[in-house]
């Protein structure tokens, strides 16, 4: 064995695992959207990718046409700027949806919400297209953090953008802020209560609709953070992207156990792993890294439905 | 005016009358029971007042307010607390969490606090076991936690659906004195039992509901006494 | 006490009826008047269809550059969509007029419905495309406000009908000597078909040619809405079905006959010939889904797939130049080919339905779409042409003659295409057979309880796995024939033509028609890909306003257009719920005695 050969080696492998990291907190912070709507209404939100995907095109609004370029090509102001902005949009259309999609089909037999999602879904997705100046092809976004990379010094050198880290850092940061405000305040406290028995929630003095429309307003306004960090990591967003990031979040979501938030973190950053390593070392390489998520998501779904974290007496399926 | 008072209640599912007339009043201060064999539309009645369910027609007034069409969130911040039939505590969270969670509605955390310490003064063990998960409870320990829950909202009307189901003789016994000191205290109890004897021989008063209407009605005693309502509910009760 | 119970006095028939709801006070109001507002209303309707309305002539393109804006000021010049208010009108004065006919608030609420969207579809098509406010009100001297005159002849017929009260929609038990039936039946079904070739062609084909086709097909799609409806209403719909239903097996054969008639009619030209053949293909994978979704109650989000295999097989064995198997087939054994590959691409798919239910078998379905997509998109082992597709499939033929070709019967010249007509056809016919046939057998039986209650159905000894197992792979197959013929009409197969929106639309197809019925498969494939074709120049909004009615449909009708009358259903508000509902909702429905 050769060190010259194996360092290349070495290094390809790390920068996959740096990518899939990244990838990663990317669709644990969308998952978490998952997790917590599955969590309290049992209904797989599947317009929930078109929320992380509009929240991307309403930061790239704001920071187009609303705050002035001086501001909007300075990250310390951009940056939250645009996340806060994102966060809102993201917020309010999730927020709408429920109020408007879902919340009549509250009694309704399970197959209906699920259609109706697909409806939104769709209706997301073009009315952006429609709508949005531009938005027939992919956009342009700019990176909203330091431009340049941390490069560890091994073989032809690991190279991890800051803007990469900055991804990680939020995701992980969120997904642990989002614990504790379910796990140690009032109204976690009743969207756990609500989650686990609905009726008596309500004599409890909880209104189910409003814990209902926090977890639409939380799980969107953290899709809508991941929309703006999404664009201003690939610097390019385009309407697809919700769909196909978001079946991946859903595969996290499962993956974890779905109505774990720590699971739906380590899913997550699973499916990154198994996207960029897929995309590496398996064969067909990146046209074919697409379809190893959806065979763990399908071995998930049959082996192990109630994921690896998730408590058994939870799986519906 | 009494203190609650349901006229005529009509309740339905789909096409399905539960209850096709309930007629009672409750007084303050006492305890009233409704008895009934099972799916006479005792549990319907109960969730009905306590805004789970919309009746078809008829009326429910209390302390003055007619509340037949509020949600449950604000029939409970108006003082009316329902201890849910098979207690449904919330298994996966810590009796204290349970408790929290009767208090929902309530902002001041001194009195939750001290609203607490008297659950736990009146059911010793939940208090020595407060952090672990409810759904580990015994039945009787958690039919204690079920009635601590819905006192923690400070509640004018209590509404306790069958809580003896599945309970020993001497674990209902317990319970049903903790009812007695809680209206000596100066609660009022509306009182859901199959159990007709134990319930009848606590209640100042009560009514017999069958087949979704209520058809007798009189003191504790009174019905205890009367050969109709030993026919029908003592007689396979003697002796449990 | 001051409230009691609302007293329940069993309604006398005098008694007005009682509303409740947003427009209780209105109706109050309006019900002593009820008949006269109905008339009022069909007479407005009259007098707006003969006053002016802004228009448009249709020279060769859209306003303002190749089209005219036209005031119709000619007094009985009535055609189109003003000649069908007048009918509707009409209607409408008549039934209210006469007191003996049965359920007639009913049928007139479904004429005035009708006249309602007809005005406000013209009405609107005038003012945004012809200038605003501006072009209703007046121009050159002509004051053109008949749209508006229109739309409040029907509103105040829908505000009189429904006022008056709506009646139970009458059952009628007439029994005439059989050949009149038969007769009758002939007649209808004609009828249809006229009925069918004139929406297929209302407005001509849509795009650059003639921008207005998809207003125009509105028009009318709304005006037969609203006549269809007031049909439903007096109850002669139900009866006509009864009495097809009494000769089930001649009201089929001639339902065949005439299908296969429509080249005859207005719609016999190669473009239409080619949109019914395509409505076809869909139409017959979608009665192979209903077949898994409807019948046995499994989600499949990646059903698409599965025409896509059928289609890429027969490209495969067609002796196209870009196909890996350099072998070329009789177009049946194609077919047989293609429908068994999919059939046991099916029963893979399948087989999670072994451990897995409910939305977690749709998403385990999705996921094996997603794989065949992407593997198509790829080339996988070079059978799918990847971004180039397969192109230049051979027509099907037998020596020179092929298929694509037009043919002469006697004089009579029928366009080309008309036999791939003739085929798809005989091919949904087909298809329709198996679905009948199954439904109502043991295993459709099976598949029934299944989705009502799996676990039920289990302990009855029905052997759920592998049960479950055929219906995808049935499915699989009637969808995996259908891709046979689509490779041949087409002479192109790509995968983008199976993508997840795909399978959407097709499960919409299925769940619009309503879940489990045949008519219904039919119907929602038929309106799902001729709405597209009909509304081009709404293609920009075609996916949004898609994914907005299937937002409506869910909400406000579940069971689809044609609900399945033995389902108590998956997607209808269980009763038992009703009840439970929180919130400041309306009362559930009062139970008069």
């Amino acid at each position: 064995m050769h060190a010259v050969e194996e360092t290349p080696r070495l290094s390809t492998f790390l920068s996959q695992i740096a990518n899939g990291l990244v990838l990663g907190s990317l669709i644990a912070l969308i998952a978490l959207g998952y997790t917590m709507v599955y969590g309290i209404i049992t209904l797989i939100n599947f317009a929930h990718g078109e929320i992380f995907m509009v929240g991307a095109y309403g930061g790239l609004a704001t920071l187009t046409y609303i705050l002035p370029t001086a501001i909007a090509t300075t990250w310390y102001f951009a940056l939250p700027i645009a996340l806060v902005a994102g966060a809102l949009v993201a917020m309010l259309i999730a927020v709408a949806m429920e109020r408007f999609a879902y919340r009549p089909l509250r009694n309704a037999p399970r197959l209906a919400p699920l259609i109706t999602a697909l409806g939104v879904s769709v209706a997301l997705q073009e009315a952006m297209r429609v709508f949005y100046p531009g938005a027939t092809a992919a956009l342009p976004f700019p990176n909203l953090f330091v431009e340049g990379a941390v490069v560890i010094p091994i073989g032809d050198g690991v190279v991890i953008r800051y803007v990469g880290i900055l991804l990680v850092v939020m995701s992980l940061v969120l997904a642990f802020g989002l614990e504790r405000f379910i796990e140690r305040t009032r109204l976690g406290r009743a969207m756990r209560a609500t989650s686990q028995d609905r009726d008596v929630a309500r004599l409890m003095g909880i209104d189910p609709d409003r814990v209902i429309v926090l977890t639409f307003a939380i799980g969107g306004a953290l899709a809508g953070v991941a929309g703006v960090l999404y664009g201003s990591y690939l610097n390019n967003i385009n309407i697809d992207m919700g769909f196909q990031n978001g079946i991946f979040a859903f595969t996290a979501a499962v993956l974890g156990g779905i109505g774990n938030i720590r699971g739906a973190v380590v899913g997550g950053l699973m499916i990154g792993l198994v996207k960029a390593l897929a995309g590496q070392y398996m064969p067909g390489g990146t046209a074919y890294d697409y379809v190893w998520i959806f065979v763990v998501l399908i071995a998930v779904l049959v082996f192990r439905p109630q994921g690896f974290f998730g408590e058994s007496e939870r799986v519906r399926a | 005016m009494a203190f609650l008072s349901v006229r005529d209640l009509v309740v339905a599912y789909g096409a399905i009358q539960a209850v096709r007339g309930v007629t009672f009043d409750v007084e303050q201060g006492q305890i009233v029971s409704l008895i009934g064999s099972n799916g006479a539309g005792k549990t319907t009645t109960l969730r009905t007042l306590s805004g789970l369910l919309r009746p078809v027609s008829g009326t429910i007034e209390f302390d003055g307010t007619p509340i037949q069409k509020m949600p449950a969130h604000e029939i409970l911040s108006r003082g009316m607390a329902h201890s849910p039939e098979g207690r449904r505590l919330f298994a996966r969270m810590s009796v204290e969490e349970n408790l929290r969670l009767g208090a929902y509605t309530r902002k001041d955390e001194a009195g939750i606090a001290q609203d607490m310490q008297r659950v736990y003064d009146l059911f010793p063990v939940l208090g020595e076991r407060r952090t672990n998960k409810a759904g580990l409870f015994s039945g009787g320990e958690q039919q204690m936690l079920a009635i601590g829950r819905a006192l923690m909202s400070r509640p004018k009307l209590l509404m306790l659906d069958e809580p003896s189901m599945g309970l020993s003789p001497i674990m209902t016994q317990r319970i049903f004195d903790t009812v007695r000191e809680l209206r000596d205290e100066g609660t009022t109890v509306l009182l859901v039992e199959q159990n007709a004897l134990a319930a009848l021989a606590l209640s100042d008063k009560a009514y017999v509901i069958d087949l979704g209407r209520t058809t007798l009605s009189g003191t504790g005693a009174e019905l205890l006494a009367d050969p109709r309502v030993q026919e029908a509910y003592l007689g396979e009760n003697v002796g449990t | 006490m001051t409230a009691t119970a609302t007293p329940r006095t069993p309604a006398t028939p005098a008694a007005m009826p009682r509303h409740t709801g947003r427009f209780a006070g209105l109706l109050d109001v309006a019900a002593p008047r009820s008949t006269v507002l109905m008339i009022v209303g069909g007479v407005l309707t009259l007098v707006g269809a003969y006053l002016p309305w802004a228009t448009f002539v249709l020279n060769e393109g859209p306003y303002p550059e190749k089209a005219t804006l036209n005031f119709f000021v000619a007094p009985f010049g009535v055609t189109g969509f003003r000649l069908h208010l007048v009918i509707l009108g009409l209607a409408a004065i008549v039934v209210a007029a006469l007191r003996r006919i049965p359920a007639r608030h009913r049928i007139v609420r479904g004429l005035g419905i009708g006249v309602t969207v007809v005005a406000l579809i013209n009405g609107l098509w005038i003012t945004v495309e012809g200038g605003g406010l501006g072009a209703i009100t007046a121009s050159e001297g002509s004051i053109a406000f008949g749209s508006i005159v229109a739309l409040v002849g029907g509103l105040v017929t829908v505000l009189g009908a429904s006022a008056g009260g709506l009646e139970r929609k009458p059952v009628w038990t007439w029994k005439l000597p059989w050949w009149v039936e038969w007769v009758l039946l002939v007649v209808l079904f004609v009828i249809v078909l006229l009925l069918v070739a004139a929406v297929l062609t209302s407005g001509g084909q849509g795009g650059v040619v003639n921008p207005y086709a998809g207003v125009v097909f509105l028009s009318l799609l709304a005006a037969l809405g609203g006549a269809f409806a007031a049909l439903n209403a007096s109850g002669l719909l139900t009866w006509v079905s009864v009495v097809s239903e009494r000769h089930r097996t001649f009201s089929v054969i001639v339902l065949l006959i005439v299908a296969l008639l429509l080249p005859l009619t207005s719609a016999g030209t190669e473009y239409w010939m080619t949109v019914a053949s395509n409505i076809g293909v869909y139409a017959a994978t979608a009665i192979g889904l209903n077949i898994v979704v409807g019948l046995a109650g499994l989600l499949d989000l990646g059903y698409v797939a599965f025409l896509g295999i059928g289609a890429f097989v027969a490209a495969n064995l067609s002796g196209a130049a870009a196909s890996q198997i350099g072998i070329h087939l009789p177009f049946v054994l194609v077919m047989i080919i293609s429908s068994v590959v999919a059939g046991m691409f099916g029963a893979i798919v399948g087989s999670p339905t072994l451990r897995v239910r409910g939305d977690y078998l749709a998403i385990v379905t999705l996921a094996f779409g997603e794989i065949f997509v992407r593997s198509a998109q790829n080339n996988i082992g070079g059978l799918t042409g990847g971004a180039n597709a397969i192109p230049n499939i051979p027509a099907v033929g037998v020596g020179d003659f092929k298929f694509s070709d037009s043919i002469m019967i006697g004089s009579l010249r029928l366009p080309s295409g008309v036999l791939y007509y003739f085929l798809i056809v005989l091919l949904v016919a087909g298809v329709m057979l198996v679905f009948a046939h199954l439904k109502y057998s043991r295993l459709g039986r099976a598949w029934i309880a299944i989705r009502e209650d799996e676990d039920a159905a289990r302990a009855m000894g029905i052997r759920t796995g592998p049960i479950k197992i055929l219906a995808f792979l049935i499915g699989a197959m009637l969808a995996g024939l259908a891709g046979a013929f689509f490779a041949h009409k087409t002479a192109v197969v790509a995968y983008d033509s199976f993508r997840f929106l795909e399978s959407v639309t097709l499960l919409a197809a299925v769940i619009l028609g309503g879940m489990g019925t045949i008519p219904g498969a039919v119907l929602g494939a038929s309106i799902l890909f001729v709405l597209p074709e009909k509304l081009r120049e709404f293609s920009d909004y075609r996916l949004l306003l898609f994914g907005l009615a299937l937002v409506l449909i869910m909400r406000f009708r579940p069971q689809g257009i044609v609900p399945d009358r033995h389902r108590k259903a998956e997607l209808t508000d269980p009763d038992v719920e009703d009840v439970a509902k929180e919130g400041p909702g309306p009362l559930p429905t009062r139970v008069e005695p």
